[in-house]
């Protein structure tokens, strides 16, 4: 079984709750399920879609042809009807025009259940899973557990919908139950298990879903969820609780972290742990807001003013993001450096379905100090770089400091002192290096003779287009600093033809690739116009 | 407890004879009386400072500290709270640092209400970067980027303060130890976002200190809990010299409200000592 279903309708009435609800029956049924959103910068009106990719078989991006259309509105339908497959059928309500709907009395159920108009979603859940053979009381069970105390009056719609519609393509249970997990809620989970204290974020799109988890679960964490006046307040502030010894991490998207640059600077100086997550979205500036790229690459690789070391990460799908997160947490904590977790809009705000969520088994400890001695030097040097941490309240005075300074964290201009710092921070990159070889700094999916070449969300995308491609192998780079260049360099140099596959205009990747191995990757597959990869559109690519 | 245990072996480098000395004395005095009485913890100190010369004090006091960026004391301080609400935190800014890079954190700030004492030297121009208007420089203030003289009027920190909600708002004078002392001293005891502005008369490029010896008066008797009050005496002084108005140092206003430490259950714990267990199965299980 595999089927793709597109629901439409404009903003705030439903289309995304019902898309996701849907994906999560199926996935409690067994089924992979991935689940695509694509909505424009506006709070009502306007028109918001989902993709949700349905399969036996793992998945992990959303087709192009549409098997069925749930249609909130006639836009969904003239928008995407010339999408539909030749066999498929939209379903909605009576006021709708196609002549491929399969319509719905809508106006008259609502009138009887004398409830608002949202309940129409499920409707076309009830119909939707009836001609899919699913039991009635299954899904009243996943409406309860889904809306709580809201259920009783949305199994009444379902039930409508599902008395209208009739047994068609009954589907078989595949297997225990699945995962579905958006790469946003990957984040928040692995800072979670990392042993996350405070998190700290300015809104903005598309990292604000990671703000808004973690706020929702203050309580029950026992953690510090704060909205600060803007990006510089946040990553400031992030660093004095830093200082404390708290485990801290702040997000935002490409505009806030350019106001958040100084701060990283300040946390490669200062020597203080800082997880930042970047969650790019179509820029320049302003860009698309709601859209998805990969054009901050380079930004985040140089972000902070001066030399110091620092850990670019970025996964590829939302069980990728909980391990990464909790990598980005260790080694900003043991290695005292500003570590930033690169994802886009498609890796946040898409569901993505696992048989397993696994968190990492790395340490979760805080790299200090039990008994700090009297004498304690701040910023002792050391073979690794790194100085053992201490924190005000333990007893002996420790600093902090964004200018240069000696060990104790007093302020220097000698010649000597600022050389030997210089060298003490920059010594960390060895040690740094030797931890990232053994966390998978790539992946290798497939066989063959010649090589694609991503890193994080178009993963997706990538690998469901692999099976489909001939002699094609896929190599996923998730960590870009530090670059596991030979790696890298002894996949291409073994392949025939090289083609590289990212979400922006001039293929950033290729850059660094290029800067790290000396070799140019000429054939390249970007996408700039803010919509994701899809397998379709790479084997299109590929092909040509 | 005594002044020279906060001392530090690091070369002075003010320029002789200014006024932030005297700063860097009180505050090591309101420390050691506020130990002596029992009130804080030496350890538990943690003090933040900005760029400017405001923040050479970083090196001078012997407590823990974060010498941060241009215009973020005032977050470094919040982080530092929310991250450990045990210590004692003492932000230290410039008026250039404070009102002008940092001016949207002051702003916040006063209404975060974070149990945290600002102390901001106010010497009314940019010195460290030789001379240029903050702010808080007076209409006509002639520097190096201002020759034909500052277009605008200054704002008032102390009107600003008490407009965004600070629930302790003072003003001193570095060249009054004594008055100094005891204000820092109240404005630490004050549980919430404390502001003291000190007037620090920079002496190379804004020598404001014959004004001030004329005009200064210490405030006595005012209702420090009336705040139409509090608002009519801070414009009593419009951080001009030449109108011969007096300037008042004191406490403006003080009123009790809950911090922004009160909005966590929890928050009473450094972070650092918590152990966290995390039920892996359990979070996991919310996607099933």
């Amino acid at each position: 079984m595999k089927k793709t279903i597109l629901i439409g309708g404009e903003a705030g009435k439903g289309s995304a709750v019902t898309s996701r609800f849907i994906g999560k029956i199926f996935c409690r049924l067994g089924y992979y399920v991935f689940n695509y959103r694509n909505y424009p910068s506006l709070i009502r009106g306007g028109h918001n879609f989902n993709v949700l990719e349905i399969s036996e078989n793992p998945v992990y991006s959303q087709g192009e042809k549409y098997d069925i259309i749930l249609a909130l509105d006639q836009k969904t339908i003239d928008l995407h009807q010339k999408n539909l497959k030749e066999e498929g059928f939209i379903l909605g309500g009576a006021d709708l025009q196609s002549a491929k709907l399969k319509a719905i009395d809508m106006e008259g159920i609502i009138k009887k259940l004398e409830g608002p108009r949202i309940l129409e979603n499920d409707v076309l859940i009830g119909w939707l899973f009836r001609y899919f053979g699913v039991e009635e009381k299954f899904l009243f069970q996943e409406a309860e557990k889904e809306f709580g105390d809201n259920s009783a009056i949305i199994q009444k719609a379902i039930k409508e919908g599902y008395g209208m519609a009739q047994e068609t393509e009954k589907i078989k249970k595949n297997g225990d139950g699945n995962y579905l997990i958006s790469g946003n809620e990957g984040i928040s989970a692995g800072a979670l298990s990392a042993g996350l204290d405070v998190y700290l974020a300015y809104p903005m799109t598309p990292a604000t879903a990671v703000l808004h988890y973690l706020a929702k679960k203050e309580k029950e964490y026992n953690i510090i969820v704060s909205q600060l006046e803007n990006e510089i307040a946040v990553a400031n502030a992030a660093l004095g609780a830093s200082f404390t010894g708290a485990k801290v991490m702040v997000g935002t998207s490409g505009g806030g972290f350019a106001l958040m640059t100084e701060a990283i600077s300040l946390s490669g100086i200062s020597e203080l742990p800082l997880v930042v997550y970047l969650s790019q979205r179509t820029g320049p500036a302003t860009g698309v807001p709601t859209y998805t790229a990969q054009g901050d690459l380079k930004f985040a690789v140089n972000a902070g003013h001066g030399e110091f070391p620092k850990v670019v990460v970025a996964p590829g799908d939302a069980q990728e993001a909980i391990l990464r997160t909790e990598e980005s947490f260790y080694l900003s904590a043991k290695y005292r450096i500003p570590v930033i977790l690169m994802g886009d809009k498609h890796l946040g705000e898409s569901d993505y379905t696992f048989k397993e969520l696994k968190n990492s088994s790395l340490s979760k400890e805080r790299f200090l100090l039990n008994n700090p001695p009297e004498d304690y030097r701040s910023y002792k040097i050391t073979d690794s770089g790194v100085s053992p941490a201490a924190v005000p309240g333990q007893g002996p005075v420790v600093r902090a400091t964004s200018y240069e300074h000696d060990e104790y964290g007093h302020t220097i201009e000698d010649a000597e002192t600022t050389k030997k710092m210089n060298e003490k921070r920059i010594a960390k990159n060895k040690g740094i290096k030797k931890e990232v070889e053994k966390l998978n700094p790539v992946m290798l999916y497939g066989k063959g003779k010649n090589l694609i070449i991503g890193w994080g969300s178009t993963k997706g995308a990538i690998v469901d287009a692999l099976p489909r491609l001939k002699d094609f192998r896929f190599l996923q780079i998730s960590y870009i600093v530090p670059f596991p260049k030979d790696m890298v360099k002894e996949e291409i140099e073994k392949s025939d033809r090289v083609i590289l596959v990212e979400n922006n205009v001039t293929g950033l990747m290729g850059d660094i690739i290029t800067e790290q191995t000396g070799l140019e990757i000429k054939e390249k597959i970007l996408r700039y116009d803010g919509r994701p990869l899809t397998a379709d559109y790479i084997l299109k690519a590929v092909k040509k | 407890m005594e002044v020279k245990d906060f001392d530090t072996k690091e070369k002075n480098t003010w320029c002789p004879g200014c006024p932030n000395m005297g700063i860097n004395q009180a505050v090591k005095l309101a420390l050691a009386e506020l130990v002596n009485e029992n009130k804080i913890k030496t350890k538990d100190i943690a003090i933040s400072a900005g760029i400017g010369c405001h923040a050479k004090i970083y090196d001078y006091i012997n407590v823990s500290g974060f010498y941060g960026l241009h215009g973020r004391a005032i977050p470094v301080a919040l982080g530092i709270k929310m991250g450990n609400p045990e210590l004692t935190v003492l932000g230290f800014g410039g008026d250039g640092d404070t009102y002008a890079e940092g001016m949207a954190h002051f702003v916040h700030n006063c209404k975060h209400n974070a149990n945290i004492t600002m102390l901001v030297h106010n010497n009314q121009t940019f010195s460290l970067t030789t001379g240029q208007a903050t702010p808080t420089s007076e209409k006509g203030f002639i520097g190096a980027s201002t020759p034909s003289g500052k277009q605008e009027d200054p704002i008032n920190p102390i009107a600003l303060a008490l407009a965004s909600g600070a629930t302790f708002v003072a003003r001193s004078y570095a060249l009054d130890p004594v008055h100094l002392k005891e204000t820092i001293k109240r404005a630490i005891e004050h549980k919430g976002f404390s502001f003291v502005e000190i007037l620090q008369p920079c002496i190379i490029f804004h020598n404001t200190i014959p004004y001030f010896k004329e005009h200064i008066y210490r405030l006595e008797g005012n209702d420090i809990q009336d705040f139409s009050k509090a608002f009519e005496l801070s414009g009593e002084w419009d951080y001009s010299f030449n109108n011969d108005k007096r300037v008042s140092i004191g406490v403006f206003y003080e009123i009790k409200k809950s911090t922004f430490e009160d909005q966590w259950i929890r928050l009473g714990r450094p972070c650092y000592l918590m152990d966290r267990k995390l039920d892996w199965q359990k979070l996991a299980g919310e996607f099933k």
